[in-house]
């Protein structure tokens, strides 16, 4: 099943994708990985990290439609 | 403040002070310890920094630090409170971008907390800076 979702772009990432949010269509966070990295060569240089619906993503998981990715370059607080 | 978590700009000294009276009604509570993060004029490439603006996951940034918060109550069983706030937005080199209190009935846990409470925002809030020149 593919899944149409709510993709978010932080600082660098967004930078890399010109980009703050855009839908795209994924099965899984393996191939969304894959297709922004495709996408967006500069954000293949960035070590992100993912979170699904507000909360980091361990592994991989599927996707749902209306599911919610945000792709999180290191953080800098403080 | 944005939430409990956030405020736009700088932790002023007046935030500061208020964020200090949080729990003042607590009387079991018999050591407090505070952290104070200041934004640093660091030297770039032959660039002085001016100020970091500052963003974030807003969002997700409330759900971790409730997360942060939550865990070190666990951890410290003497803990009696958490206050954790962050800015966002631009703060100039001198001024405060983040402030973490930690009360507890004692000042073993209250100091422990309070850093294993700044090494929990450093590593898991979805804060993101950029250096003004």
């Amino acid at each position: 099943m593919v899944a149409k979702v709510k993709v978010l772009y932080f600082a660098a990432a967004a930078e890399a994708a010109g980009a703050t949010e855009e839908l795209l269509t994924a099965d899984d966070t393996r191939s969304l990985r894959r297709q922004l990295t495709d996408k967006y060569p500069a954000l293949a240089a960035i070590p992100f990290r993912m979170a699904l619906n507000k909360t980091m993503l361990k592994g991989e998981a599927q996707l749902t439609t209306n599911d919610i990715i945000a792709i999180l370059p290191p953080f800098q607080g403080g | 403040m944005k939430n409990r978590y956030l405020v736009g700009g700088p932790i002023t000294p007046l935030l500061i002070s208020e964020l200090m009276t949080l729990g003042d009604d607590d009387t079991g509570t018999g050591a407090v310890s505070i952290f104070i993060g200041r934004v640093r004029d660091d030297e770039v490439e032959d660039k002085r920094v001016k100020a970091i603006e500052y963003s974030a996951y807003e969002e997700m940034a409330v759900r971790e630090a409730d997360g942060i918060a939550n865990t070190v109550r666990s951890a410290f069983t003497d803990v009696r409170s958490v206050i954790i706030v962050h800015s966002l937005g631009v703060v100039r080199a001198g001024e405060t971008s983040l402030f973490i209190m930690v009360s507890a009935g004692h000042r073993d846990h209250a100091t422990r907390a309070c850093r294993h409470t700044l090494e929990m925002v450093k590593e898991k809030l979805p804060v993101w800076k950029k250096e003004l020149y």
